[in-house]
């Protein structure tokens, strides 16, 4: 049965090798002429002043534990959904208890807040109240020149 | 059960078998290089139609060699590798993001007669099907690949050591995983009444206008476009590279050709999904033969013009629908869509159950739609009780802020 498997390792090798033969044709005809300026990392013209975060909020985390558990639960009803005919009413139980197991867990974990994303409408009712006099003219005010080169505000290039 | 194969690759492998399989191959890999071609073109013809503009007109007629020119262009363009990027990861991201692009279409069957025979046809003395390969576990192969493709985005967000790319990285695997869960439930519903995970016997049972649509319920088939869209990270689900807020998403460090290969896997995806959506719901090439003297071309143009419906309704939505928040989003994927779809594959795995032992489908649809009820009321419960105690927590922690205001 691997033999099946033939033409999509052909398309594989293709594919890899279409890919690889690009990059070698972008260096044989891109220019090089590397700068300070275009290695940093983007940051919308300004001189990164901090480093890049290395912790993000954990909600996303969360999900990908919650996922994998999931995606193997779906996995498990793949080899039951193609033969539940022959297996008749024993397996539909089977897959039933199943199912509430994994329904059940499903419930706890939203109940426990952990699929809970963004911010509730009265706390950003609450935050505008509280902020709102002070927030009056967002823009390069607030921006400042932090990160900028003292003595060059325009950035190489500009007029 | 009968395992589905290609009798091509049944017997011993000779020569004749390996030109045959190299003549599939590159014919897939050409028809869908010009395929994407021709997608990027209409996706922006047809959104500066929508948009009362012109769009692109100077390359070629109407404008048709568009991407054409745009690819020659990155070839010629200053490939940069940022100072603070993991060079070997952020080399790699690329392949990982099109070589799955690529193999994913290797199990969609484009032709082959599924009405009078078995979707085969003769070339140079074998029978092979329209299709580069049908592995007996196609749709699992789809399901991996597109796991795979994950990883290239992923990998190139992180290895750009760049704010941008990292947000945008960690927001489209969370959507892409999150999605990933209920396109897996939708499909598990296609197995039961195709009853194989080979896309080809998939399309064979459903020949003759016994479309997967209409046999399962229309629900799991609105759930797979709604779940490929967010997959695909097309708008209304593009958060993944919200200009407004991530620059360019994941792919913010790349370019030159480095970029052209993700964009060319953008599109590529956007193909083979709408290509898996007509396998898995709309028959593949199923439909009338018009003229019998050109039996052969009609499965294909049928398949080509499904096909299209569904790359027009994915210009469609970008060109008509905002794009929604990051909390409804996760909402939408995971509270509505994943409940929904599992309910949906038990009402239909009872129903058959039930119409093989006799059963009347009146209490079995009562049975079960009351129980449904019951899991979406303890579902709802659980939502409501979740949001109480967010903003009761938060609610609590500004009237605390308020208070060393005052003082």
């Amino acid at each position: 049965m691997l033999g099946q498997y033939l033409p999509v390792v052909a398309l594989l090798v293709l594919a890899a090798l279409f890919a690889a033969l690009s990059f070698v044709a972008s260096r044989l005809l891109a220019p090089r002429r590397p700068h300070d300026r275009k290695l940093a990392p983007y940051e919308c013209g300004i001189i990164p002043s901090r480093e890049t975060p290395e912790r993000f909020p954990v909600r996303f985390y969360l999900v990908a534990m919650i996922f994998i558990v999931f995606d193997i639960e779906i996995i498990f009803f793949y080899p039951w959904a193609v033969a539940h005919r022959g297996i008749g009413l024993f397996g539909l139980v089977a897959v039933l208890i199943f199912s509430v197991a994994v329904f059940e867990s499903f419930v706890y974990l939203i109940g426990n807040g952990a699929l809970e994303w963004g911010p509730i409408a009265e706390v950003r009712q609450a935050v505008s109240r509280r902020f709102g006099s002070e927030v009056v003219r967002p823009g390069v005010r607030q921006v400042g020149l932090e990160g900028r080169d003292a003595g060059n505000p325009t950035i190489e290039g500009g007029p | 059960m009968v395992i589905a194969a290609d009798p091509l690759l049944l017997g011993p492998i000779g020569l004749e078998v390996f030109l045959i399989i190299l003549i599939k191959v590159v014919a897939s890999f050409v028809l869908l290089m010009v395929s994407v071609m021709l997608m990027v073109w209409f996706e922006r013809k047809l959104i500066s139609d929508m948009q009362n503009r012109i769009g692109p007109d100077v390359a070629g007629p109407w404008g048709i060699l568009q991407t054409l020119a745009d690819g020659i262009k990155l070839f010629f363009k200053e490939d940069l590798i940022p100072e603070n990027a993991d060079r070997p990861v952020f080399k790699l991201a690329p392949y990982l993001s099109l070589v799955p692009a690529f193999l994913v279409f290797a199990i969609v069957p484009i032709g082959g007669d599924f009405r009078t025979g078995d979707g085969t046809v003769g070339w140079f003395g074998h029978r092979t099907f329209l299709q580069v390969a049908d592995p007996p576990m196609g749709i699992l192969l789809f399901l991996a690949l597109s796991s795979v493709a994950v990883y290239g985005v992923m990998l190139a967000g992180w290895s750009s050591g760049s704010k941008y790319p990292l947000l945008g990285s960690v927001r489209a695997s969370a959507q892409m995983i999150s999605y990933e869960a209920a396109l897996g439930l939708a499909i598990a519903t296609v197995f039961l009444t195709g009853g194989s995970l080979s896309t080809h016997e998939i399309v064979s049972s459903q020949s003759n206008w016994n479309w997967n649509v209409a046999t399962t319920g229309v629900v799991p088939f609105l759930i797979f476009l709604v779940a490929g869209t967010a997959e695909l990270n097309r708008p209304p689900f593009d958060l993944v590279e919200a200009e407004q807020e991530l620059v360019g998403g994941f792919h913010t460090e790349y370019s030159s050709i480095r970029f052209a290969l993700f964009f060319l896997a953008e599109f590529m995806n956007v193909i083979t999904m709408s290509a898996i959506a007509v396998t898995l719901f709309l028959g593949g090439p199923d439909g009338p033969i018009l003229v019998e003297q050109v039996a052969w071309i009609w499965p294909i143009l049928w398949f080509s013009l499904k096909l299209l419906a569904f790359l027009f309704s994915f210009v469609w939505l970008r060109a008509t629908l905002p794009r929604i928040r990051y909390d409804q989003l996760m909402d939408l994927g995971w509270k509505v869509l994943i409940p929904l779809a599992l309910g949906w594959f038990l009402l239909i795995a009872a129903l058959n159950v039930g119409r093989d032992r006799g059963w009347s489908p009146v209490p079995v649809v009562l049975v079960s739609v009351a129980v449904l009820w019951a899991g979406a009321a303890m579902l709802g419960g659980a939502v409501r009780k979740a949001r109480a105690e967010r903003r009761a927590i938060e609610l609590g922690s500004d009237e605390v802020l308020d208070a060393g205001d005052g003082a």
